[in-house]
This record gives C-alpha cells, structure tokens and sequence, in this order.
C-alpha cells in the first residue's frame, strides 16, 4: 500500500521523485555534459569514427546511440589519450567532427552539428520581422533508433502529424510564441517539452525512453496494441515479471488473484490437469445443476495471434489421475490434461486480459466471454546475451487433512452399531447390516494412515530453461529452451515432463518500410499417471489389511473379505499421455504509403496426442473365469489455421490522430481422435503394441469449423484529451445452421483525459493524470460444437463393442434443432483512471454490466426426451455487474531500497434478469429470476435434535422435520433458496522489496463465496460407516437422548442404518453450506543478486539465486481440506510448491 | 493477400463444411436405403457396454441386481450405498441406479420411436421391410414399457422424437402405459411373421410379441389372454426347453423366445461380471440369501448349475451364476429376454387362476422335470398356486425382478396365502409405504415439474 507521507516529508518524497528519470528531453543546445569519473585510455590515428566508439564502449560501458546517415559525415579520428575523463576525451573527438552529442543514461547520442553563430544572428533578425518558423525533429529511442508513427504535436494547435519511417517530423510555418511539444508513442513515456519560437526554424531530437510507469507501458489487445494512457477498453496485462516468479507449471495457475474480474479454477493439485478461467462471472446458462463453471463460458484464448485450446477443454481421452474418474468420457471436457501443459511459463512475455466489449466486440461471436491474449518472448536489440535459469522445486499436500487413528476409528464404529441397535457379525448373508469385516475379521491393532500413503509424498521437481537472446536494430532472435518436470504426489513413479522450444525472429527493413516477425512454438510433453484415481482412498479404514505385500504382490483376499478395487492395481494400470505442441505465427507488414499499411497474420497451431493406457494381468485379481489382459491407444490433433489480412491507416489529423485498422479472418479448425480399445493379450509384455492384441475396437471421431469474418476498429485521439473508438466484427461460423451463420457486433468507446484540461493542470500539485473512459458494446457466444445443427447418426463411439449379427450399428448422437445460434452479451463499461505523484499511484476504479441474452447452451431435458442436452437458444437474459479497483504504487524509491504495492479486488454480481416461461422450462427447479444463476436451493439447518440424534430441519411450512421433502416448494418440497455461489469478493495483492541485491516479492490472493464446507463432503457416506473421517468429527456425534452438544447427528453404522435419509439431506442444507473465505500467499519469492565483482571473476554478467513459493499458507476458518477446493477432501488436493533455483546471464 | 482479402467477399463459401463430418453421417442418409436403415435397427437391438446407454438398456446388470436386492434373492456385501439401499427400502429419489433405471430405456425408446419415424412413410423403404422392421420396434418399445410400469408405475408416455414436448409430458396412468404396451404388441402381432427375420432368436418374430402379451396379460390378471397366448407360444412357436440347463442362457439355445447377442469384447454380461466372485475363497459381492438357497430341493440342477459357490472360511456362500460370461465364452452367452420356461409357467399360473389346475400341474412338472425334480400333484387352487411361486422363485430368479414383480403383484391376490405374500418375507417392505415402486428420480423432477413422485418418497 502506499504510504501517505506526512506533510513535513512531502517535499523530500518529491525531491526524490525529481531525480527519477522518468522524463528526459535533451535539445542539442542545452547539451551540458556531467561529468564521469570513467577513465579511458585511447591511442587512434585516422582511425572510422565508430572504431573509437567501440573502443570507448568497451572501456567504459558507455552505448553510442549513433545512426549510419549521421556517420557518414564523420571524419577520422586521431587520438592519444592516457586515463583521460571520458568528458574530455568525447569533447576532444568531437571537437573536430561536424557532429556533436549529449550524454544521457550511460548512452552517448550522436547528432548532427548545432547552426553556427551566423544562423543564429540570423534567427535574431527574423524575431524581431515576427516571422514564422519550421520545426523539424526526429524522435529517436536511447538506442538512436528513429521512433517510426509516433504522436508528434503541439498542444492546443491544430498542429500534429506522425514521424515517418526516419522517426522525422515536420510543421512548416509555425507561428512565435511558446508551445508545449509532446510526443506520445506506445511502450514509451510521454514526452513533454516547452518550446519557444523566436522566428527562427527549429531543430530538434527528442529521445524517447521505454516506459517505466504503467500507464504508458505497451499492452496487447485484439489485432494491436496500445498504451493505457489511451486506452478506452477494460484491458489488464500480467507480465513475465509477475509470471517468472510463480513456480507453477500451467501458465494459466500464474493468473491467480493477480487480475481484477479474473477467476481461476485449479480443477485439482495434478501435474497437467485443466485449469479454467472465467472473465467477470458466469454468463451462460448451466447444463448441469452440478456444474458451476462448463467449459462453454471459457473464455477465447490466443497465442501469438493463433487460436488456441478452444473452448479449454482436456486433450487426454483415456483415463487419468486429473480427471478424478474411472472412466475417461473422452474429449471435450472440462477435467483431464489441458492443453495449456504445453505452454512454459517462462516463454511469455505478457498475458492480457480483454473483458468489455470496446476490447473484445473484434473479436465477435468469441468474445463475450472474454479473450486472452498470451504473447510469448521476443529478442532484443542488443549483445547476445545467454540466460540459464535452474530450480528445483519440492512439493507436498497444501492443506492435508488428519484422519483417526485405528483406536479412534474403531470406537466411532461401535459406537455406530451400539446406536443402531446392531450387533457386528461376520456374516456377509446378514443383510440387516450386521455385516462389519473391520470390527470382526480384521485386525484390531492394525494401523495404516492412508492419507500419508497415498496423498503423503514428498516430490522434488526440476525446471530449466535456457535462452540466447539478442540482435541489431533490424533484427532480432530468441531461442529458449525449457524441460520441467513434475513429480505427482502420489504413489508409484508418475511424473509430468515438459519439453520445450521457443523462438522468435523479427526482421525489418532498411527503409523501415517492410517488418516480419515469426514465433515459433515446440512442446513435448510426457504425462505418466495412473489410469484411474485412488484418492477417494484416503478414507479406507485404518485398520484395513494391507493390500501389497512385501515382495510387491497386490493382495486380493484377506480371511475371505476381498479387497476390492485395490489401491496399488491402479498403480500398476498406467495411462501415457504425449502431447506434442507446435504453434507458429508469422506477421508481415508492407508500408505502401505513408501511414498505411497492408500486412497479415498467417497461424497454424497443432496440438496433437497420443495416449496409451494398460490393464495388465499383473494388476487384476486372478479371475476363476480368466481375466483379459487389455490396453488402449488413443490419438488426438487439433489444428488450426488462421489467415488474417489486415490494413492499417496512422493519420493526424487536426489536432488529433487517426488510427484505422480493418482486417479479415480465415479460420479453419479441424480436430480428429482415434481411439483403438485392443484387447486379448496372451502376455503383459505384449501391452505395448497394439498387435499382440486378439481382438481390436477402434473409432473415431472428427470434427471441423469454419469462420469468416470481417473487422475493423477506429480510433481518434484528439488533442491528447478526448478519446474516440470504434470497433466491430462482422462474423461468421460453420456451427451454425443454414440462415444463421452471420452475426455483427460492434462497439464504441470514449475516452477524456481530464488532466490535461487547463482546469486540471497544476491544481494540485500531487495529481499527475486522470482519465475517464466508457464503452458500450455488443459480442457473441459461440458455446457450440460443430455440425450441431444437423440430426446425426454414427456408430457406437465407445470401443469394446462388437456388431450386432455382422451389422456395425448405427446409432443417433443428438436432437435435432437448426435453428439454434450464438447468445449476444451487451456489455457497458465506465472507468477512472488517477494518477499521483507523477504517477507513481495509478488507481483505476471500473463499474461494468453485461447483459447476455438469447443464451445459446446445451439445453438440459428430461431423460424422456431421449438426450440429456439439446443446443438451443433460451430467452433468458443473464447480467454480470460489478466493481474492479487497481492500485499500483511506487511507495518508496531510494538507491538502495524500492517498495512497490499493487492491490487489485472485484466485486461481481450476477443474477438471472429474464427467463420468459421459466416455470415451464427445464431450469424450473433451479434458477429463480433475480437472483444468481449459483442459486442453490436447499433446506434450512435447524440443527441436531437431542432427544432422536437426527438432523432437523424446517420444512417449507415452518415445521421442525428430520425426513424433509425433495424439491422445492412448487413440487411439494421443502427446498427453498438457502444462497448462491457467487464470488463476492476476490482479488489480490502484491508487495515487493527490493534493497540492494535482495528482492523480496510476495503476492497473497483472497477470495470469498459461499460454498459447501467440509462437513458436506462427510455425508456422502454414512458417517460411522466402513470408512474413516476426519478428527474434526471427535466428539462432534450425538451421543445419545439429552446430548445437546452435538453438532453433527447420531451414527449409522451402514447404509442399512435407519436413521440415514435425513443425513442425506445435510449435504442439501444450509448446514453444508459456510462462507469460504479465504486469503492465501499465493507466492513468495526470494532472491539474491550475486556481487557483479565477483561474477566478472568469472565472465557472468549476472546471477541471481532464489527461492519461489505457491501456496505457501493458507489463512482460513474452512474446517479441513482446502478451501480452493470446497466441498471434498478426498479429490487430489492442491499443492505447496517450494522452488530453489539459479539465475545465470551470461 | 489481396486475393485473400476478396475471397472475403463471399464468406458464405469460406465457411461451407461438408454436409456430414467424415465419422458421423446425417438422419437423412441412415434412413435413404434399407441397409443403412438396417444398421440403425441394429443399433437399437444392441446390448452393449458403451457409456452412452444406447441400445437394450441395463447392459450393466443394474436393472438384474436392484429388483434382486429388493425380492431378497441376493444380499449385497460392498459397500456401495445406492446398492444397499434396495434390499432396505430405503431408495431415495437421488440414487444413482434409480436414476439409471428410469433414463436409460427412454434412450432406447428414443432410438425406436426414430427408426418409426425414419421408416414411415418411406418411399426408399420396401414395404415389407417398414411392416416388419415396425413390428419389431413396437415389440421393443412395448417391452420397455413394461419394465417401466413396474419399476415405477405410470411413467411419462413417449412414442415421438419431438423433444420439445416430450420433455415437459407427465406421467402417463399406469393404465395408460398397459394400453400402449397391447396395442403396440397387437399391432406387432398383425405385421410379424413367424419365423425370426435373421438367424437366431434375437430379433423379434410373431412369438416373441405373443409371449410377451401373455406375460403382460398374466402381470394384469387378464387370464384367459395370457392362457390363449402362452398356449400358442407353447404349441406353435417352435421352441423347445433346453434339456441341458447349461445350455439355456448360449446363443442358440432352443427356449430361447428373444435373446440378445452380449455385443462386449472384452467382458461378457453385467450380470455375469456383477454375480460371479473374482476367487473361490472370497465373500462374492452379491450373496444368494438363505431363504432362497432354501427353495432349492435336493436334486435341483438348478442349483447345481444356475449357482456358484465359494467356501468362504468354512462356510458355503451362494452366488448366483446363470450366466458365466464373466470373459466372453464359446459358444457365446446371449442375453435372455424372454424365454419358454417363463412362458410355462405364464400358461400354469392363468390356468390356475381359471382353476384349469390339470393343465397348470402338467406345465409345473414340466419345468421340475427338466430340473431333474420329481413330479408333484398339489391338489387346490391355492397349492398350485403355491407351487407356481416356488417354481418360478427357482427357476427364474435374477432374471429381469421375476421375484420383486411377482411380490407386488400378488399382493392384493386373495388366493395366495398371505404368508408368501411381500409384507411378509420382505423385512421392511411396507406397500403403504409405497415400497412397491421405485422412486421418480429427483433429477427428473427438478428438470420436468410435471413428474409427481410416486408415493411413500419424498
């Protein structure tokens, strides 16, 4: 947070802030060299004037910001200097050049020589006639490079115009008088200087400086970027920095608390596995009551320009550890391996967020869930430098839990059976639930804590990555390489291993007209994991039989009690996954004319897959009857190429300038899956080949989508003050029917620096910038699969079926309905932007309302309708509103120590606006107009009756009852609304210190909603039955008439137990429900810059040492379990990750 | 790129996709000809272990194992809960083998009604091909409904693909759904032939449709119906009771009436992979209850053959084991759906309602001779009736709830004795309770208000 300086400190803070190099603005008059302390030692006779500079630049460090027009008037040089100050050796070169130069940030810019002392008696005579004057100037970077369409004018003219492919700039006869000069050009700070004509022509080199502060630092947004100063739309950006500093091995779980409307949804702790995001609440419709979050409401995702991993569903299709179920369901799911495994962390260079409509409506029938914008690492101009980046990371269980004890189970147990009145027995024909093998034929003293065996282990990680960077001014690479791999916690030797190459190559030409860039993407990845989860076996009794022993034998019978579904089988039944990424996009720009250009984006991606999984006979119990030996194969690819010409148009006009951009899109999207179910081996050894198989089942499955689109977006910023902008796409898709493939959306924003009305400037002194913006606009849903429209038929697509008397049969896949078509989200968004203390406090405060009508979603049905689902469109209107506040602070700022906060919370609120005939829909039991569409209707807790032991609750009449009614009130049920799910408030903050070479950085993230607590999770069994609990239950039961202490209600010692149904229940009440808040420090990150003396020793530019932790503490009231996680501890939780690693430049 | 950017112009031919995607084809192209038409017959006729529940439902044995737990023929000792609940009658409207039990045939009842509505009116089709291949789909549709009716009384009534009525339909009377289920299998009558239109018994003939009348008619009380139709499945249909007891539930087997090839690669039935234990000496997840292990006499082959036992420390353990496909056999195991020895016993059980017991006792001693019984001779009304439910509790149990059904028929039968009736041997059956039917799944209701819960639930 930044601290308010009391008033006595003020001016020092400002005084500080004075020295900050923010802004700098060098005229060639006003050269006035510092001095050096560096030492140079220089002998040259006639030597090329850049030798000499390169001998400096060795010498002292010091960059000549120099460009080849400006050399060629540059004599030889003769010199013999001995330990001269590098002052006086530059005044001595230069003394005999028709150059001259100025110092500035360890650059020395060269330029051409001042007019002469007759010029300006000249420039006297033609003050005193009144005469106008030229101004000519060239806006250059600190590396002397022109700046080419920056903003160049004068404030409160009508003078403006963009600097050319020279970086010059020209206004021809400006009258006398004093103007203030500002150049504005994305990525660098602002210039702004004072000028004063006197009748003579003016000559002027502006140096522009990469932006420091946040408000004109670049950031991406669909088809171009931009500077937040301009910006009108609701854009965040979270960059390498942040990024780098989070050992997490899904780019996505990097987003987590650090965007404003952003919420990511770690679907479980395993390496791989999905990671969903949702932008500013949930706009669709649910297909299931159960799911909160469907894959169809993730946003569209963007690498380096190439749609990618659509809709953010799984790229395995056989069984996994991530998708926490025994059978696999195939594709397009929202649980499994994810796609973005495939991408390093470490090769991004930002991720942008786009969330209103000013931002997303180019992106038309895609962008009502929002877009993100992943762009990976470019080169930079410079020395070739080599980066080495090691750690080694060491995992473990974020919030394990603490089941009982043997002794402590056992007691529950017969408590259980002594309250049901039953007597334990070993009878297994015994079927009023007498039956209770761990009280009668296991031992008794046995204890095996199965949460530490299964969820217990410790993993230690590697991650490297490597980079060589570098280029001249035209031209630029990056080559990086990156392996990581993560172990999973969890038994056996399961790990995900990660391989990746990053390049990038951009190239422009000479005259500065033609610019290239080309990134390309490899990744393979291997993921081993077990076929099917075992975690739910956390809670398997203490005092169960072993179930290995210890010659490694799985063991299948204890004193006649089978073991079933044995924990270490599933071991021993692995699933392969390899995926194989390749995402490649190349950019090409033609200047034609001045400020128009023509060029296009050309994407193709392929993530492809094989998979592998097998049921050898050394996993199964050996069958009287025989048992099949089978394995599965599977392959998937999903391809995408995009074709994107565009044209762009940079004109000033009057007192603003004019950026136009209009483009096309070509998009093709094929994906294909081949499963191959083989089956029938004489041998395991045999597992790995699909021939050793007797019998085979393959299928298939393909898929295809098309889009064409027209965009546009205009945009005119007048005056540097007032902002106008307009965007919009004309869209069409392939998933769509006959009649209703074309869709328009479009947008408008505007934008008005009110800081730089006269009003405003110098008010108050602490003030630096503010901005007010708003947009309003309309984009689209496309929640649809391809080919959805039409009645299809196929053959069975889950494998291991024979035909029906040699006929292959053919079965229906879907409901037929035509007419279905994309939802339309109308969104309106208003922001303020503040600045303070020259902008070393940016505060950004958004209000936003969407509004998503004609839902498109797989509509659910009755089973009487023969499908679960049909796409269709609803009438219903869902809206998102909400509040995002930003702060990001520079708090203190010194030479040795550096403070810098940013905080960011939202606040989102959804409800469900329309539904026309509601009650006559499916959604009837589940969704009521004006509220949330995370209503969740359920009974009202009362709590634990002492005199029965049951759970109460009060019916829908208001009477107490333990046997509630299902449904709601309109079915005859005791179900009312009990709350929502809604987020009410999340967000993030982030702190870092920098003094001297040590850099702390720690980022907590928070989040708070309503959802099941952790008591839910017991009552999916009968507490008191064959499986163990958690010592949060110890002393929690009732424990028999008059305890009125209980909270939780009487045992059941089986499913047969009486007193069950209304246990049920408690896990539909508002007793299962508790606010989950919770503030976790997401990150932690620790590092040390080593002595530059001691790296010279031994030719290391730079290294720096760290540690870098996830998840490192939790600060919560949820009872057990995680509360990232509601509802559960038995899925496979969450890690902390601790990383040690290694920094090397070279 | 210019070229690009004027192919732009006409995006309508940038987005045209082939009218199918290469592994699916369209409605339209299955029903243009007979021999795609055909594949979608076979699609419904399969009995398969695909997710998608398409095809014959319950192929994993659930529709076998609930009415098992609930007849009290097996107990079950895992600790899966949804199970337990049937034997206790404790169901609740959430269970997840209820909500199986009601959705799946509304799959399969989709896909018949869409070959109807593919094949009518059809001019690609010969005619004789939509008579019979109609038949066929109304003897499926009609069966289907009748597991219906008496797992949950009146379900809602869909013979139409239109979903968007179908969804929001109630329940249809109980009575509804019989009358739907005789017209269906009278019609069917009228269109199919006697002899099977493919080799086997496994798709529908002439006798297929005219025993599952007779059965239908003896579950309703109309005695005389199910006495004529039972009677002509008896003497017309061909059928023949398998002398071998090993025999019956193979492909091939001559009592077979209608009997589905189990379409797995892999495993064999469900109720094979559900009944039969992994080892000899473990407790099999499904115990056959004593008081059906007690209905054996000694000598039964039945018992001998129809069940498994393992010796578990000392003691025997019973398991039902009709069907031994826990791997695919050879010869191969079919799915029995109805078969001749059940009919015997439909024509004994009418004739003694109409007190023909001469006829009823033939049929009785019938069966108990092929399982190596000897003949009996009970004398009343009431004996023979008794004799019928011993009979048929060892001859036909697990098979498709034979036992819970006959439990809830008979409840309000005078002439049985009311210690043989369901409040009697089922601990904890309450038909007040409306432990009779199973529960309307709560999903269903919450997406289709229309649907009341039966009573007893809540």
């Amino acid at each position: 947070m930044f601290v308010q300086p009391p008033g006595r400190t003020l001016k020092k803070i400002l005084l500080i802030m004075k020295l900050t190099p923010l802004l700098l603005i060098m005229a060639i008059l006003q050269v006035s060299a510092s001095t050096f302390a560096q030492k140079v030692t220089l002998s040259a006779k006639n030597a090329p004037l850049v030798d000499v500079f390169n001998q400096i630049r060795l010498q002292t460090g010091y960059d000549f910001a120099v460009t080849a027009t400006t050399l060629r008037e540059a004599k030889p040089v003769s010199i013999d200097v001995k330990n001269a100050e590098l002052d006086d050796v530059l005044k001595k070169i230069f003394d005999e050049q028709p150059l001259d130069y100025f110092i500035e940030n360890k650059s020395v810019v060269v330029l051409e020589k001042e007019p002469s002392f007759f010029d300006n008696l000249k420039d006297k005579t033609a003050k005193l006639l009144d005469l106008s004057s030229d101004i000519t100037g060239r806006v250059i970077d600190s590396l002397g490079q022109p700046l080419i369409g920056a903003s160049v004018s004068l404030k409160d003219t009508r003078y403006s115009v963009l600097t050319d492919t020279r970086g010059v700039f020209n206004f021809s006869s400006v009258p006398q008088g004093s103007y203030t000069l500002i150049v504005s050009y994305i990525g660098y700070a602002r210039i702004e200087k004072n000028i004063q004509l006197e009748g003579r022509d003016l000559r002027i080199v502006l140096v522009a400086h990469t932006a420091t502060s946040s408000l004109d630092q670049i950031q991406v947004i669909g088809y171009g970027t931009e500077s937040k100063r301009f910006s009108v739309g609701s854009v965040s950006s979270v960059t390498a920095d942040q990024i780098e500093k989070q050992p997490v091995t899904n780019p996505l779980l990097a987003l987590e608390g650090q965007v404003p409307g952003l919420n990511v949804i770690a679907m479980n702790g395993v390496p791989g596995s999905t990671t969903l995001l949702q932008v500013r609440g949930q706009n669709g419709l649910a297909t299931s009551e159960n799911l909160n979050f469907k894959p169809y409401d993730q946003p569209y995702f963007i690498v380096d320009g190439v749609p990618f991993a659509p809709q953010n569903t799984n790229v395995s299709q056989l069984g996994n550890l991530a998708l926490a179920q025994e059978y696999s369901g195939g594709l397009s799911q929202a649980t499994g391996i994810g796609a973005f495994n495939d991408i390093n962390p470490n090769d991004i260079e930002s991720i942008t967020i786009l969330k209103d409509a000013d931002a997303t409506a180019i992106y038309g029938t895609k962008g009502a869930n929002g877009v993100i914008l992943i762009t990976t690492k470019r080169g930079k101009p410079g020395k070739t430098t080599f980066e080495l980046n090691i750690n080694s990371q060491f995992n473990e269980v974020a919030r394990p839990i603490q089941l009982l004890n043997t002794q402590q189970y056992l007691q529950i147990r017969r408590e259980a059976f002594a309250q049901d009145g039953i007597t334990p027995d070993n009878n297994p024909n015994d079927y009023s639930g007498g039956y209770a093998p761990d009280l009668t034929i296991y031992d008794q003293n046995k204890y095996t804590n199965w949460q530490k065996v299964i969820q217990g282990n410790n993993t230690n990680n590697t991650d490297v990555h490597a980079t060589v960077s570098g280029g001249a001014a035209n031209s630029t690479f990056i080559v990086s390489g990156g392996y990581t791999r993560s172990d999973y916690n969890y038994p056996g030797s399961f790990s995900d291993q990660r391989y990746t190459l990053h390049s990038a190559l951009t190239s422009t030409s000479t005259d500065k007209k033609f610019s290239l860039t080309l990134v390309t993407d490899y990744a393979y990845d291997q993921n081993n994991s077990a076929g099917f989860g075992g975690s739910q076996d956390v809670t398997l009794p203490p005092n169960a039989p072993d179930e290995i022993d210890g010659n490694g034998n799985l063991i299948w019978n204890y004193k006649g009690v089978p073991v079933y579904d044995n924990f270490y089988a599933t071991l021993r039944q692995p699933s392969n996954l390899q995926t194989f990424n390749f995402n490649s996009s190349l950019n090409l720009n033609y200047e034609i004319i001045k400020g128009l250009k023509i060029g296009a984006s050309l994407g193709y991606s392929r993530n492809t897959g094989t998979e592998h999984s097998i049921d050898p006979l050394s996993s199964q119990d050996p069958s009287p009857y025989g048992n099949t030996i089978s394995a599965a194969f599977g392959n998937t690819s999903a391809q995408d190429i995009n074709i994107e010409p565009q044209i762009n148009y940079n004109k000033a006009i009057g007192k603003g300038v004019l950026t136009a951009l209009i483009g096309g899109t070509y998009e093709k999207n094929v994906t294909d899956s081949y499963q191959n179910e083989a089956s029938g081996y004489s041998n395991d050894a045999f597992l790995n080949s699909i021939d050793g198989a007797s019998t085979q089942e393959p299928y298939d499955l393909a898929g295809l989508t098309k889009y064409a689109a027209f965009f546009g977006r205009l945009k005119y910023i007048y005056d540097q003050k007032y902002i106008l902008e307009f965007g919009g796409r004309r869209d069409g898709s392939s998933n769509f029917g006959p009649g209703r493939q074309f869709g328009t959306f479009g947008s408008v924003g505007a934008g008005w620096i009110f800081s730089e009305e006269k009003a405003f400037k110098g008010a108050f002194p602490f003030f630096s910038f503010g901005k007010l913006s708003g947009s309003y606009g309309t984009t689209g849903g496309d929640a649809s699969e391809g080919y959805q429209y039409q009645a299809l038929y196929s053959p069975y697509q889950y494998g291991n079926t024979t035909p029906f008397q040699g006929i292959k049969q053919n079965v229906p896949d879907n409901l037929y309905n035509p007419d279905f078509q994309w939802s339309t989200k109308k969104s309106i968004n208003v922001a303020a932007d503040l600045g303070f203390f020259n902008n070393r406090l940016l505060l950004n405060a958004t209000y936003y309302r969407d509004r998503e009508g004609n839902e498109l979603v797989a509509y659910p049905l009755a089973a009487q309708a023969g499908f679960a689902t049909v796409f269709e469109n609803q009438g219903a209107t869902v809206q998102n509103k909400g509040w995002e506040f930003t702060l990001t602070s520079t708090n203190i700022k010194s030479d040795n120590f550096r403070w810098t906060t940013s905080f960011n919370i939202s606040f989102n609120r959804n409800k469900l606006l329309a539904f026309p005939n509601l009650a006559a829909s499916s959604y009837a039991q589940q969704y009521v107009i004006g509220q949330p569409t995370s209503v969740v209707y359920g009974y009202r807790y009362k709590d634990v009756n002492p005199t029965t032991g049951e759970f109460e609750y009060y019916a829908a009449n208001g009477t107490v009852t333990s046997n509630p009614n299902y449904g709601t009130a309109a079915t005859g049920g005791d179900e009312v609304v009990i709350g929502n799910r809604e987020t009410n408030y999340m967000g993030g903050f982030g702190n870092t210190f920098t003094y001297k070479r040590v850099s702390l950085y720690v980022f907590c993230q928070f989040s708070s909603s309503m959802q099941p607590n952790a008591i839910s999770a017991l009552y999916s069994d009968p507490p008191g039955g064959e499986y163990n609990l958690p010592t949060y239950v110890l002393g929690k039961f009732w424990t028999g008439p008059g305890d009125t202490h209980a909270t939780l209600q009487r045992l059941a010692s089986s499913y047969d137990s009486p007193y069950l149904n209304g246990a049920y229940d408690f896990s539909e009440s508002t007793g299962a429900y508790s606010n989950d808040t919770y503030l976790r420090v997401k990150t932690a990150s620790l590092s040390y810059a080593l002595p530059d003396a001691l790296l010279k020793k031994v030719n290391v530019t730079g290294a720096s040492i760290f540690i870098n932790a996830q998840n490192l503490f939790t600060i919560t009231n949820y009872k057990f379990g995680d509360p990232e996680q509601p509802g559960t501890f038995t899925e496979f939780p969450l890690q902390r990750i601790i990383a040690f690693g290694l920094n090397l430049k070279f | 790129m210019l070229i690009a950017l004027s192919t732009l112009g006409s995006c309508k031919k940038l987005i045209q996709i082939p009218a199918n995607p290469p592994t699916q084809i369209t409605r339209q192209q299955v029903f243009a000809d007979s021999a795609t038409a055909i594949s979608a017959v076979a699609g419904v006729y399969s009995y398969t272990p695909s997710q998608n529940s398409q095809g014959i439902p319950y192929e994993d044995g659930n529709f076998t194992v609930t009415t098992s737990l609930s007849g009290h023929e097996v107990t079950y000792t895992a600790g899966y809960g949804d199970y337990a609940q049937f034997s206790s009658y404790t169901v609740t409207p959430i269970n997840a083998e209820v909500s199986a039990l009601w959705s799946t045939p509304y799959s399969a009842i989709y896909q018949v009604n869409d070959v109807l509505g593919g094949i009518t009116n059809n001019s690609n089709l010969s005619a004789s091909f939509v008579k019979q291949i109609t038949g066929e789909m109304e003897v499926l549709r009609a069966f289907y409904y009748f597991n219906m009716v008496n797992l949950f009384g009146g379900v809602p009534l869909v013979t139409t693909t239109d979903y968007a009525t179908n969804a929001q339909s109630p329940r249809a009377s109980a009575s509804a759904i019989y009358t739907q289920i005789l017209t269906d299998l009278a019609d069917a009558v009228k269109k199919l032939p006697a002899t099977y239109p493919s080799s086997g018994h496994v798709r529908a003939n002439l006798y297929t449709a005219v025993a599952l009348q007779a059965k239908v008619h003896l579950y309703q009380g109309n005695w005389q119906a199910a006495y004529t139709e039972a009677d002509s499945v008896i003497r017309l249909g061909g059928f023949n009771l398998e002398p071998n007891l090993n025999n019956v539930f193979l492909d091939g087997s001559a009592e077979a009436i209608w009997q589905v090839p189990i379409e797995n690669t892999y495993g064999g039935s469900g109720d094979a992979q559900n009944f039969l234990p992994y080892s000899n000496n473990t407790t099999p997840n499904y115990v056959v209850t004593d008081s059906l292990v007690n209905q054996f006499e000694a000598g039964d082959l039945r018992m001998a053959n129809w069940l498994g036992v393992n010796v578990v420390n000392g003691q025997n353990v019973y398991f039902p084991a009709k069907y031994k496909d826990q791997q695919p056999t050879s010869p191969a195991t079919d799915y029995m759906m109805l078969r001749l020895a059940e009919t015997y016993l439909v024509r004994a059980e009418a004739a003694a309602e109409l007190n023909n017991l001469s006829v009823a006792v033939a049929d009785i001693n019938t069966i108990r001779a092929r399982a190596g019984l000897a003949a009996v001779n009970p004398a009343t009304q009431a004996a023979v009736l008794a004799a019928i439910v011993k009979e048929r509790r060892t001859e036909l149990f697990t098979e498709w709830g034979s036992r819970w059904f006959d439990l809830n028929r008979t409840i309000n039968d005078t002439k049985y004795p009311s210690s043989g009736k369901a409040t009697a041997v089922l601990s904890g059956y309450s038909a007040t309770n409306g432990d009779k039917l199973y529960p309307v799944p709560q999903a269903q209701i919450q997406l289709n208000s229309h649907l009341i819960q039966n009573p007893g639930y809540h």
